[in-house]
């Protein structure tokens, strides 16, 4: 089952151990989801590796905080630097769908700006790319989801949404109030790829706030019910509890498989004519890594030597409010509202770039372990905190922290319990971002005041994770191209959240979508070459929306793109 | 079996009558309020694993009697539960000791931390050298009001002692993994739950009064009353501070004033 | 005295012009007041059935329906205003298209519940979170109006001889079964529908009673005025059930409780009104207030009921 009423009927086709398939996609996530549908549909043969299990949404998730660990990254982890992230639960997700199981499922699009802001700015880098490019994906992926929100999207460039907005929950009406008492425009009910009105098999949101634990209704969408059924229509085939360990090159300097283990540690290569990685910003860094070989000592397709560098989290700074009236923040999903009226540069800041400020709706565990950093409570204190739950709302910014090349991925000494070495993610603040974070907590703050909170805590953390193997059109200072293709080597992929250059204040999500679709496109249209030819044709494809799943039309309403 | 007579000096006490709040079944503002009762409208897969949470016994694997015993005291501290009645007291250690044992972690280790398995091993000693450093003797040997003020010393990041220790290991990290340890344990059971007013699970039954903090039907309105940390306890205060943007700042003691 | 030529009424004697209105709905003369009367009915209705469709996304086409049907039933309505040819044959058409299509979304709305996690097992939250369940045949009230304008008269003088040919083209009937329908017809020409009405009064006074009565307790009754409609609709109903056997009830207790309906209707659009601008943000953000306050056109339906149930009360009833 897949959600309340979505169920997968036919059997998943199973290549067999030797047979050599057309693509091998590292991880069936949020791109990997996108790239394993198109392609399959496309005709090709394409086999999705999952380091997780393939959910059964009625059996295996639980509409429970403590009983939904499994969704997240908990294999180890080493991180550090000055400012290190926390990773699992925070930002790692595992299983088919991966992040798109647990993300709380807001879906703004990145800024025309974010593409070049080192040309406007003087920081960061450009992308190989504009919104040009791209904005045919995100009309596209809006679809499919599809996404719910506002009729008229204000900030980047303007835009509307098919599905209507959602109702509000507590945290949203604090917010709505706070930026209206400040004039500050607001976008009420989404953009957020949750349902508001049924489609299809699925039924709409029940406003229950699980979201990150994993919807069992289907409302919010994830790859896992938006693309994976079709890709298994389509004969694509997805082995999860498979662990990819190290990506085989040929003597020809063409990738030729993947080695991986199974759910029993036993080890097994799949032979493929190309590879693509999806293993998002952790994973996808640590795989190229560790599969170091003769002519890439410092890793596969890193003579530029930055896989793993330029990794971003974003300023995910939670501010909370209390009100004398309850707000019960736990109705409602933590996603319904925001605002990215501060995203852009304002040349009266000290600091280039901007922030987004969201609602978050943390459950009972969430909440206690924020009030022991905010606050400070531990004992008695903590207790009477708690008791208050019912009092706080909730605010998250989402600050855009620049990509700086420290701020990596690399391999520890220790292993893992297939004795591959752990990834040791380091992480550092920069002037920039001190400056930025400061200022929006400051802005966020005021909002709540404006909501008429009576008092206000913060809880400084991070949000999402990207880069790692960016996008460049310079093979020294990048690892993929604007198709997402390896610089080094011509039939090794990437693409997921790890080829973002830049990230914008917006949640990834829409976007790493989107651009797996784009690379979808490139590698349809490039067919066998592929897997033959050296060459890179750098022309971008048209755009197939006819290879959308099925479901996709004939539902939603006209607007503005 | 007889009874516990509770000490009072360990109850949180009424500021208008300075008198003690006998223990009861359910502390918190929504008295008469079950998740629990609300099962049926669970689905089965949730029901499965918070009833388990409820009433089965998990063994303790993973620590020796001694660690066991030391650390159900350090948790009596951390979340602390005397003004709930013995039998409706939630377990903490146990769900713990079930992840260390299957070595289970959240997936992250601070490079200034040791592994999960470790840090227990490692903090108790800590605290113990803390507690010989403070009032010369060990922690369990300690009346309460002293063991928390060790433990509070710890929350503050300035401890006295151990430094050999606290050179391999984040005292705020420390802090910081056995207070979400406990959090994990307390706030995922349903009695925890009803104390804080939280409505459970919600599949397939979910929400329809999603604003202005309306109760659903079987949803209980809020009943107030006003309580103080006991006589005999350190842990009643809480700092809000605007100084801190940075989550490594911010995991420090706000009273260091950095 | 100056009249205007169709209506007969004078503006100038106000209680003269209600003795002459009331004649008219007698006699089943007031085809074009009705027929004004389904075209705003049917632009109210248009417009909450648009905006409560968005609030679904129009997940299926055929949520847009009643909204291109409330269009065209809007010029029907038009049209008969100013067209006898019109309100006898377009009008007619496009209500009874209509009223299948209130049944479809009926049919569809049902099916929406039961689809929801938990389905009818879970029956308040569902139909307070889900498709509201009586709003396609409420919808269908406008419909209604326009099927019974296309049959009356018109408020002019000329009179018009009742049609011989029953308007059920092509099917064969018993005699019996003609000379009923023919008659039928003929009552409604002549305004002696009043049982009929009195019907279509009480059943659109229940569903509308019940949509309020659970929207009502999707905020618990927070307002002791939201009781009103959810006690005035069963007494609307009953007066209206009542008065299809009883003719005295159809000329006191039934006119009496419509008013108080309409009057509770009045205030309760106030109520609703003044909710949508005291939501957060209120006038800044009036769209989205509109479509998740309290339904702004909803006490307007329950005005409605109370509106046919004084149309009931002042029609005749058939002479057998």
């Amino acid at each position: 089952m897949l959600g309340a009423l979505q169920s997968i009927h036919v059997p998943m086709r199973k290549f067999k151990e030797l047979e050599e398939v057309d693509y091998i996609i590292v991880g069936v996530g949020s791109a990997g989801g996108v790239l394993l549908q198109r392609l399959s549909r496309a005709g090709f043969n394409v086999v999705g590796l999952e380091a997780g299990p393939f959910w059964d949404t009625e059996h295996d998730w639980v509409s429970d905080e403590a009983g939904s660990h499994e969704l997240y990254w908990e294999e180890p982890r080493v991180t550090g630097g000055s400012d290190p992230l926390a990773l699992g639960a925070n930002n790692c997700g595992k299983g088919v769908g991966g992040g798109s199981v647990h993300w709380a499922a807001f879906t703004p699009r990145l800024h025309p700006s974010d593409f070049e802001i080192y040309t406007r700015d003087g920081v960061g880098t450009d992308w190989p790319i504009s919104y040009a490019d791209i904005q045919p994906y995100y009309e596209q992926l809006e679809l499919e989801m599809p996404v719910a929100g506002p009729a008229y999207y204000p900030w980047g460039h303007p835009h509307g949404y098919p599905y209507g907005p959602h109702p509000m929950g507590g945290a949203g009406n604090a917010l709505v109030r706070g930026c209206s008492a400040l004039n500050i425009p607001v976008s009420i009910g989404g953009p957020v790829a949750i349902l508001s009105g049924s489609h299809g098999d699925r039924p709409h949101c029940i406003y229950r706030g699980f979201c990150i634990q994993g919807c069992k209704v289907g409302a919010k969408a994830s790859t896992l019910i938006t693309h994976v059924p079709d890709a298994l229509n389509s004969g694509a085939e997805i082995r999860d509890h498979s662990m990819a360990a190290r990506v085989s090159l040929g003597k020809n300097g063409r990738v030729n498989g993947v080695h991986y283990f199974d759910k029993n540690g036993n080890a097994h290569f799949q032979r493929a004519k190309a590879a693509i990685i999806s293993g998002y910003a952790i994973e996808t860094p640590r795989l190229l890594l560790n599969s170091a070989c003769p002519g890439f000592e410092n890793g596969l397709a890193n003579s530029s030597g930055t896989v793993g560098r330029y990794l971003m989290a974003q300023a995910g700074t939670v501010v909370l409010g209390r009100f004398d009236q309850l707000v019960r923040v736990y109705k409602a999903p933590p996603a319904h509202a925001l605002t990215e009226e501060f995203y852009e540069t304002n040349p009266k800041n000290d600091f280039a770039r901007g922030f987004a400020i969201q609602t978050v709706g943390p459950l009972p565990i969430a909440f206690g372990k924020q009030m022991v950093a905010a606050k400070k409570v531990w004992g008695w204190g903590l207790r009477r905190e708690m008791m208050n739950y019912n009092h706080w709302a909730s605010f998250g910014l989402l600050g855009e922290i620049l990509p700086w090349p420290e701020n990596r991925v690399t391999l520890d000494e220790e292993k893992d319990r297939f004795g591959l070495p752990i990834a040791h993610v380091t992480f550092n603040l920069h002037d920039n971002d001190h400056k930025l974070i400061k200022a929006a907590t400051a802005k966020t703050i005021e909002v709540m005041q404006a909501a008429g909170a009576d008092e206000i805590a913060h809880e400084a953390r991070y949000a999402h994770l990207v880069g790692g193997a960016r996008m460049g059109s310079d093979p020294r200072a990048s690892v993929v191209d604007k198709f997402g293709r390896s610089h080094d080597i011509p039939n090794l992929f990437v693409c997921d959240g790890s080829i973002m250059p830049t990230q914008g204040s917006a949640n990834p999500g829409l976007t790493i979508q989107s651009l797996a679709a784009r690379t979808a496109d490139y590698l349809i249209s490039q067919a066998d070459r592929v897997f033959t030819s050296s060459d890179r044709d750098m022309t971008s494809p048209p755009i197939r929306r006819n290879l959308a799943p099925p479901g996709t039309w004939g539902k939603g309403v006209p607007r503005l793109t | 079996m007889t009874p516990e007579v509770p000490d009072t000096a360990l109850l949180p006490i009424d500021p208008d009558s300075g008198e003690p709040i006998m223990p009861r079944l359910q502390p918190g503002y929504y008295s008469g309020f079950s998740t629990l009762s609300q099962k049926p409208f669970w689905d089965d897969a949730t029901r499965k694993v918070v009833l388990e949470r409820v009433e089965k016994k998990e063994p303790i694997r993973f620590f020796k009697p001694a660690q066991a015993r030391f650390w159900t005291t350090v948790f009596d501290h951390l979340i602390p539960q005397t003004d709930r009645i013995p039998e409706r007291r939630i377990p903490i250690l146990p769900a713990l000791d079930k992840r260390l044992f299957l070595g289970r972690t959240v997936g992250y280790r601070f490079e200034n931390m040791p592994h999960d398995c470790d840090v227990y091993l490692i903090g108790m000693d800590a605290i113990d050298q803390e507690a010989q450093q403070h009032f010369g003797g060990g922690f369990l040997s300690l009346p309460h009001l002293r063991q928390e003020l060790v433990l509070k010393a710890i929350h503050d990041g300035e401890p006295k002692g151990a430094a050999s220790i606290w050179k391999r290991m984040s005292v705020h990290r420390f802090w910081q993994q056995i207070m979400q340890d406990a959090i994990d344990a307390y706030y995922a059971h349903p009695w925890a739950w009803d104390e804080i007013g939280f409505g459970g699970p919600a599949y397939p039954r979910a929400y329809m009064r999603l604003e202005r903090g309306e109760p659903e039907p079987w949803e209980v309105a809020e009943q107030r009353y006003a309580w103080a940390a006991p006589s005999h306890a350190a842990s009643g205060e809480s700092e809000t501070t605007h100084e801190f943007y940075t989550e490594s700042l911010q995991h420090r003691s706000h009273s260091k004033g950095i | 005295m100056e009249t205007t030529p169709q209506t007969g009424l004078s503006l100038e004697h106000p209680i003269h012009d209600l003795e002459i209105v009331r004649n008219h709905i007698r006699e089943g003369r007031f085809q074009r007041s009705l027929s004004l009367l389904t075209a705003f009915a049917s632009l109210m209705s248009g417009i909450e059935v648009s905006y409560e469709h968005y609030r679904g996304s129009y997940g299926r086409r055929v949520m847009y329906t009643p909204v291109i049907l409330s269009a065209v039933l809007f010029f029907a309505g038009i049209g008969g205003f100013f067209s006898k040819r019109i309100a006898r044959t377009i009008l007619r058409f496009v209500s009874v298209v209509t009223l299948v299509d209130s049944l479809i979304g009926f049919y569809f709305h049902v099916r929406g519940i039961k689809r929801k996690p938990g389905g009818w097992r879970l029956p308040m939250v569902n139909m307070i979170m889900g498709p509201p369940v009586f709003a396609p045949l409420l919808f269908g009230t406008s419909a209604y109006l326009g099927l019974i304008a296309s049959y009356l008269r018109r408020e002019d003088k000329t009179p018009s001889l009742p049609r011989r040919s029953p308007n059920v083209p092509g099917k064969s009937l018993s005699r019996t079964a003609e000379r009923d329908l023919l008659s039928s017809e003929q009552d409604i020409r002549e305004g002696r529908f009043q049982r009929q009405m009195a019907i279509a009064t009480g059943i659109s006074a229940l569903m509308s009673g019940f949509e309020a009565f659970y929207s009502h307790y999707k905020n618990n009754f927070k307002y002791k005025a939201q009781w009103t409609p959810v006690i005035l609709a069963p007494m609307l109903a009953a007066a209206s059930f009542a008065s299809v056997k009883n003719r005295k009830a159809a000329i006191t207790v039934l006119p009496a409780i419509s008013v108080l309906a309409c009057a509770d209707a009045a205030a309760g659009f106030y109520y609703h009104a003044r909710g949508v601008l005291r939501r957060p943000g209120g006038h800044k953000h009036i769209f989205y207030n509109i479509l998740y306050g309290p339904p702004i056109f909803a006490p307007l339906l329950f005005g409605a009921a109370g509106a046919l149930g004084i149309l009931a009360s002042l029609l005749g009833r058939r002479r057998r």
